[in-house]
This record gives C-alpha cells, sequence and structure tokens, in this order.
C-alpha cells in the first residue's frame, strides 16, 4: 500500500504544470473559467497544441505514436490539464477511432489515418445512434450496400456531436439483414464531404448547437474504408467500451468545477447563504474523493497490467452523476445570479453566468456513451451474473 | 500509488476470516446478544494466542508493530461475522489511547492490557458535549471528578475506565476504578454492551491522571481518528456481506415464476450497492492509511471524509438490503437486520455524518490557511 506519487512521477508533474502554465492560449483558459465551452477553433488548436507535443494521443501504444507513458502518468497529465483550465480532448479521433484502427484496421488504413489524429488535423464524428435505435443499438437500419469498389449507404444516424465540424465520420451500418441483429452490423469510415450525405443541427437546452442529425442518400464509400471484415461491427463497438477508461470518471475537471465554485462562495449575500454552500460543496468533495480513491485503483491496476474491465463502468456512473450534482449545485447556489442567459455582464459572480447553460449541457451526460440505465443492465449481466 | 495489500495484513485477514467461520456463527452471535458479559473465555484467550492483543502497538511499548491497515483487516472481518467479543473496546481502544498518551503509567497499563489481564474501557463521550472529544462535560476541580460519562462500551465487563475531563482549561485523561462511579449497564444498538457513569466528587490522586494539556489533547485526537478507521472497517466488512447475501437472495428468490434478479429495478439496485461497495472500498484502503498519518491535518481530513461518506453509503446499503429481501428483511430471525443496526450503530459512533461533515469543513479551511 502506498498512497503517494512516486518522486520520478512528481517531477512529471511539475513538468506538466509549467508546460501548461506557459502553453494554454490565454482565450482558453478565459473560456473555461466562464464556465463556456469552447469553440471550434479553440478546441482544434488546443489539439494541435498536444499533437505537436506527442501529447494528444497519450493513451495509445508507442508502436502507434503514443508517448509511452504510464496510466499514471496519462492521469497526472488529465489533473495538469483541467486545473489548468483548458479542455478536455474530444475523444472521436483519439480515444475512439484511433484504438479501432491500430487494432482492427489494415496497414494502409493505419498509415492513411491514424497521422492526421495524432497531430490533431482531422476530426471525427460518431455515427452510432438512430431516430430508432438509441439504448437498442444493435437494431440500428442505417445500410451499407456492396456495388463494385464500393458500398452506397442509406439512412439516417441522430445525436452526432461535432457532426458540423468533423471531416471524418466513423459509422455502424447494417451490411447484412439475413442474420442475427448483432452479426449484420459494420464498421466504415466514411468522409464528410462526400455527395449525399447531409448534417442538420439540433440545438440543445444549453442553447448551443453540439448535436446533429446526419443524412445518407446513396453515399458511396470505398471498400477500402470498411475496418476489419463485414459483420465486425459489433465486436468492434464492444471493444471501445473497455478500452482505456482510466479517465472517464471526470475527476479532474470535476475538481476544477469545484474549485471554481468554491472560488465564488464570498460573493453570496448572506452568512447563512455562504455556510449552507460550504456544506453542500463539502458533501460534493467527499463523494468526488470516493471516486477519486477508485479512480487511483483503476490506474494502478492498469500499470500493473491488471486494468479493470465492466468494473470502470462504475467510474462512469457515479462520474456523471457527480458532474450533473456540481453543475445544479452551481445553479442553486447561485440562485438569482443563474437566471440571466446571455448578457456579456454578469448580474454577480462570472462564474453564475453561465452556470445554467453548463447544467443543461450536463443532463447529457447521463445518457451518452450509453446510458447510465444500459450501463447497469450490462454491470448487471456481466460481473453480478443477473 | 500502489492499493495492494501486503503481504502480511492478506494472512491477518484471512487468519481472521477463517477464526471466525470455525468459531462465530449467527447462533453464537445470537446467544451473545442475550447474555450481560461479552467476555467468553475460550474465545478471549484465542484472540489472545493470535497475537492481537499486541498487534496494534508499537514493538517499543511491547507490540508487535501491526499497522492501523493490519487492525482494519481484523476488525473488517469481526464486522462481517457480527462479533460482539470486545476486541475493540477492550484492547484497542483503551490500548491505543495509553500508546498515544505515551507515559510510564499509560505505558504500563497497556503492557497489562497486552498481556490480556486488564479489563479497562474508555469513556470519552458524554451526552453534553456530544461528539466534541476535546470538550468533555466532566469537570476536575482540585482533587475531585465529578459529572457523567455515556455510552461508555466496555463489554460489561470493564472494572477501569479512562476518561477525558476539563481541568480548568485544560483537558486531562483520568484512569479510575469502574467502581468509584455510579454505573448503569445497558446494551447499545448493536448489541454491545456498555455502561454510564456518574462520578460525585470522586478523589483523584496525581498518579490517576495520565496525562494532561496539549498531550492530553494529541493522544485523544490520534484515538478518535484510529477509532473512526476502525468503524468504517467494521461497516464495510458487514456491507460485503449484505451485498453477497442480498446478490444470492436475488438469484433465488422467486416471484411471477421467475427470480427477482431477472427484475430491472432489482438488477440496478443491485448494482448500485456494488458501485457503492467498490467506492467503500477505496475510502477504508485511503483511510486505513492516513488515519495514522503523522500529517495531522492530513489525518483528520482524511477520517472526516470517510465517516461521512459511510454514514451516506454503507447505511443505504444495508438499508437496500433490507428492502430486497422484503418483509424477512425486517425481522430479528435473519442477519440482515442485525447488520443494518450494527452499521446504523458504527455511522453514529465516533462522530455522525454532520458532526465529520464540520471536521472536513473545517480541515479544508486550515489546509488552505497553509496554502
Amino acid at each position: 500500500m502506498n498512497l503517494d506519487f512516486s518522486n520520478d512521477e512528481k517531477e512529471f508533474r511539475k513538468s506538466i504544470r509549467q508546460w501548461m502554465k506557459e502553453n494554454v492560449p490565454d482565450d482558453i483558459r478565459r473560456c473555461t473559467a466562464r464556465g463556456a465551452m469552447p469553440d471550434k477553433n479553440m478546441q482544434q488548436r488546443w489539439e494541435r497544441l498536444l499533437g505537436s507535443q506527442g501529447w494528444l494521443t497519450s493513451t495509445w501504444p508507442e508502436q502507434f505514436g503514443g508517448p509511452g507513458w504510464s496510466a499514471t502518468q496519462r492521469y497526472i497529465f488529465d489533473q495538469e490539464r483541467a486545473s489548468a483550465g483548458a479542455p478536455p480532448t474530444s475523444p472521436f479521433g483519439v480515444a475512439m477511432v484511433g484504438p479501432v484502427l491500430y487494432t482492427f484496421g489494415s496497414e494502409a488504413q493505419k498509415e492513411r489515418w491514424l497521422p492526421g489524429i495524432q497531430r490533431g488535423e482531422t476530426l471525427w464524428c460518431q455515427g452510432y445512434s438512430e431516430p430508432n435505435a438509441g439504448s437498442d443499438l444493435a437494431s440500428l437500419k442505417t445500410r451499407a450496400t456492396r456495388n463494385g469498389d464500393h458500398y452506397l449507404v442509406n439512412g439516417q444516424k441522430i445525436w452526432t456531436t461535432q457532426a458540423h465540424w468533423a471531416d471524418m465520420m466513423f459509422c455502424l451500418v447494417r451490411t447484412d439483414s439475413t442474420v442475427k441483429q448483432q452479426q449484420g452490423i459494420s464498421f466504415l469510415l466514411i468522409d464528410m464531404k462526400t455527395p449525399g450525405l447531409e448534417v442538420r443541427p439540433i440545438y440543445s437546452i444549453d442553447g448551443h448547437h453540439h448535436l446533429n442529425e446526419v443524412y445518407f442518400t446513396d453515399v458511396k464509400v470505398p471498400v477500402e474504408n470498411l475496418v476489419g471484415q463485414e459483420g465486425m461491427g459489433w465486436t468492434i463497438a464492444k471493444f471501445l467500451l473497455t478500452h482505456e477508461r482510466t479517465t472517464i470518471a471526470g475527476v479532474a475537471d470535476i475538481h476544477y468545477e469545484i474549485n471554481r465554485l468554491k472560488s465564488a462562495i464570498d460573493a453570496l449575500p448572506t452568512e447563512t447563504d455562504k455556510q449552507l454552500a460550504v456544506r453542500r460543496l463539502a458533501g460534493l468533495e467527499v463523494d468526488l474523493m470516493a471516486l477519486e480513491y477508485t479512480n487511483f485503483r483503476t490506474v494502478a491496476a492498469t500499470d500493473e497490467g491488471k486494468p479493470f474491465g465492466p468494473e470502470s463502468s462504475g467510474l462512469k456512473i457515479k462520474g456523471t452523476e457527480l458532474q450533473q450534482r456540481v453543475s445544479q449545485a452551481m445553479v442553486e447556489i447561485g440562485g438569482l445570479m443563474s437566471l440571466p442567459w446571455d448578457n456579456e455582464e454578469p448580474i454577480g459572480e462570472q462564474i453564475f453566468n453561465q452556470a445554467s447553460r453548463r447544467y443543461n449541457f450536463l443532463r447529457a451526460c447521463t445518457i451518452y456513451g450509453g446510458s447510465n440505465e444500459i450501463q447497469k443492465n450490462v454491470l448487471a449481466k456481466m460481473l453480478l451474473g443477473l | 500509488m500502489d492499493f495492494k495489500l501486503p503481504e502480511n495484513t492478506t494472512m491477518i485477514a484471512d487468519t481472521a476470516r477463517r477464526y471466525l467461520k470455525d468459531n462465530y456463527s449467527f447462533d453464537t452471535y445470537i446467544a451473545q446478544l442475550n447474555e450481560s458479559n461479552h467476555l467468553e473465555a475460550n474465545r478471549w484467550q484465542a484472540m489472545n494466542d493470535l497475537g492481537w492483543f499486541g498487534l496494534p502497538f508499537a514493538e517499543s511499548v511491547g507490540g508487535y508493530g501491526g499497522s492501523l491497515l493490519d487492525v482494519c483487516a481484523i476488525v473488517q472481518e469481526l464486522g462481517a461475522a457480527l462479533c460482539l467479543d470486545p476486541f475493540v473496546d477492550l484492547i484497542v481502544s483503551p490500548g491505543k489511547l495509553l500508546e498515544f498518551a505515551n507515559t510510564p503509567t499509560s505505558l504500563a497499563l497497556l503492557d497489562r492490557i497486552i498481556a490480556g489481564e486488564a479489563r479497562v474501557a474508555c469513556g470519552l463521550y458524554d451526552r453534553h458535549a456530544g461528539y466534541h472529544v476535546l470538550n468533555p462535560s466532566l469537570r476536575l476541580n482540585g482533587e475531585r471528578l465529578s459529572g457523567q460519562k455515556h455510552v461508555v462500551s466496555d463489554g460489561g465487563v470493564a472494572d477501569a475506565v479512562l476518561v477525558s475531563a476539563m481541568s480548568g482549561d485544560e483537558l486531562v485523561i483520568v484512569a479510575l476504578p469502574f467502581d468509584a462511579c455510579d454505573v448503569e449497564r445497558y446494551r447499545l444498538l448493536d448489541g454491545s454492551r456498555a455502561a454510564s457513569l456518574t462520578l460525585d466528587d470522586v478523589l483523584i490522586t496525581d498518579e490517576m491522571v495520565l496525562c494532561r494539556g496539549d498531550a492530553a489533547k494529541q493522544a485523544v485526537s490520534a484515538w478518535f481518528d484510529y477509532l473512526c478507521a476502525l468503524d468504517c472497517a467494521r461497516m464495510y466488512g458487514a456491507c460485503r456481506e449484505v451485498y453477497q447475501a442480498t446478490l444470492e437472495y436475488a438469484r433465488t428468490r422467486k416471484q411471477f415464476g421467475r427470480t427477482i434478479g431477472s427484475f430491472q429495478v432489482i438488477q440496478h439496485y443491485l448494482v448500485d450497492a456494488f458501485i457503492d461497495l467498490q467506492q467503500l472500498e477505496s475510502m477504508l484502503l485511503m483511510v486505513s492509511v492516513k488515519g495514522e498519518s503523522a500529517n495531522v491535518g492530513e489525518r483528520g481530513r482524511a477520517t472526516a471524509a470517510a465517516k461521512a461518506y459511510y454514514a451516506n453509503r454503507a447505511v443505504g446499503i444495508t438499508q437496500q438490503g433490507i428492502q430486497i429481501h422484503g418483509g424477512v428483511g425486517v425481522t430479528e430471525e435473519l442477519n440482515i437486520g442485525h447488520y443494518f443496526r450494527l452499521v446504523t450503530h458504527a455511522s453514529l459512533s465516533h462522530g455522525d455524518r454532520e458532526h465529520h461533515m464540520s471536521r472536513f469543513i473545517q480541515a479544508g479551511e486550515k489546509q488552505n490557511e497553509v496554502v
């Protein structure tokens, strides 16, 4: 038992902290401190900056261009990234399609797509959900029909985050409707500029445009964009569920949010308001500590070569619940100050000015990536044997 | 970081689990529940033979140099077995206070505890001061000690007690015989035995005062944190059993022609319990190390967080265990309700949730001051 970081890890932290201090662009830092979301330009500048250091793909094995960090180093990096006020990186390229490609892709596919992800140049989106295939993903209907050297894709995807920013989509499509649902699904890479592909915005309750519908009408996708074999799509999708989840709980960003909220308590009107806010924050901090130590255990286990399997779903469930509770606390503690929606100048503390947008945005986090209820179904089956 | 238990701790835990499995069944517990004397000679000797009496104490004071982690491993198994043998009340609790007091008189008494020759309890609480152990209501005026002590956990058999009192503004720890007090004995929520002591101008000689002032404060504060960690270990052991039993029940109990574990709502309750148990285990590992940290601020913050978290989630697991068991869960004949009482008890001893939330907040403020 040892709950301390090693001296090497402390040195690593110091060097990352220094780098963050010197390199996180001011406009991005200010944006995060306000509680706002980075726009495409900020997000991409930040990811390219990390890419230029070789840090964007920190979870990748060295042979595919990862920096060779341990899980503990990645965890420390994430802590320093969040406390420096820099946003998390977009998961679609780095955490999803990248690992799929270096695990299941052909040499040609790796050569073609991995460098763009590493450098933060190619933006990806995820074509999974459909209007009638949300939690029941395997029932998806978007069809890909083989036609010589290409597929013709027809159908519709929905809830596609950042489709309007993306250069490429990785997409689950049905290539065979005569076999068991799960066996007829394939994994395709689709260029977002292909004729017949149309992106329509969905505005979410935070007032912003993150989500989209994507329509496919006879979209031609070259056969070389099939990853693995036809019918392997479901296996690949499941692989992603257990791949590197040591930062899935969002502990570092929750710390940042709690600290932001702490800094605003002095602005509350009365002593009682302050005391109640302090008490509420302490409750959140205690719960965060339990989550964080569980997270440390998964990190330590990963470094020992025994990564957690489905147990890490617990981190996702507790982490997203806590993110929501912190965002709700921020709105409720802000009270009146949380009501203005689109004013430039806050009527009180700056942090409460965007708090309600963030609160609205985070209602999605217990839904995306497999709703918490679906995660619990999976855990009940895989771990509890029910 | 490394969360693997040292080999020695694993051995201690395995031994404790085996010993209790062979010697302490649910029936043993029920029988003991009805006794007013909780010191059963054979098992007491067996614990002594296992080396538990010396384990919690440093080698320099005659112990075997076990860590808090080691003691937590035993206490976790005692919780899992619902064991009422007063190992914590008569060995660990008074022994650690005496070790922390670290005076010649206190260490001489500790020797007798380690040897299994003394029946000493700790009387650090009273209803007037509540959980504020650094400000007890007992008063030492000159040579005379007066006031009350409540919930003095003693297995029903202690003949001496270590009490805390204020002598002016100074905290003192005094050792005195039970028969110097008016004693009322009773059972507690978890089935253990305790006493209320009323002291009416009891004559205190100098050699009965073990320590005073800052030394007494430091000793009581270290004792409090240590006992908080043990509360968590005990609750964890109980929760672990409740979770396993409830999962097993859901797999086998049939209603509407199918096992209740096939219903989604029950599955989700059990997954919640699984995740909570995982986090409780994390908090236990954390507090088992930090609960005896030399850094007093870190130590207090850790025990406050752990106890506050346990008072919420450990209690929650046992409540849900009763709910999933249905009617049988609220009966005396099933162990689930007994675990619920044990966990509720441990969540209220050595500080309840709100007390620890306050401590956690204060520890945070101090932390900020340092920065």
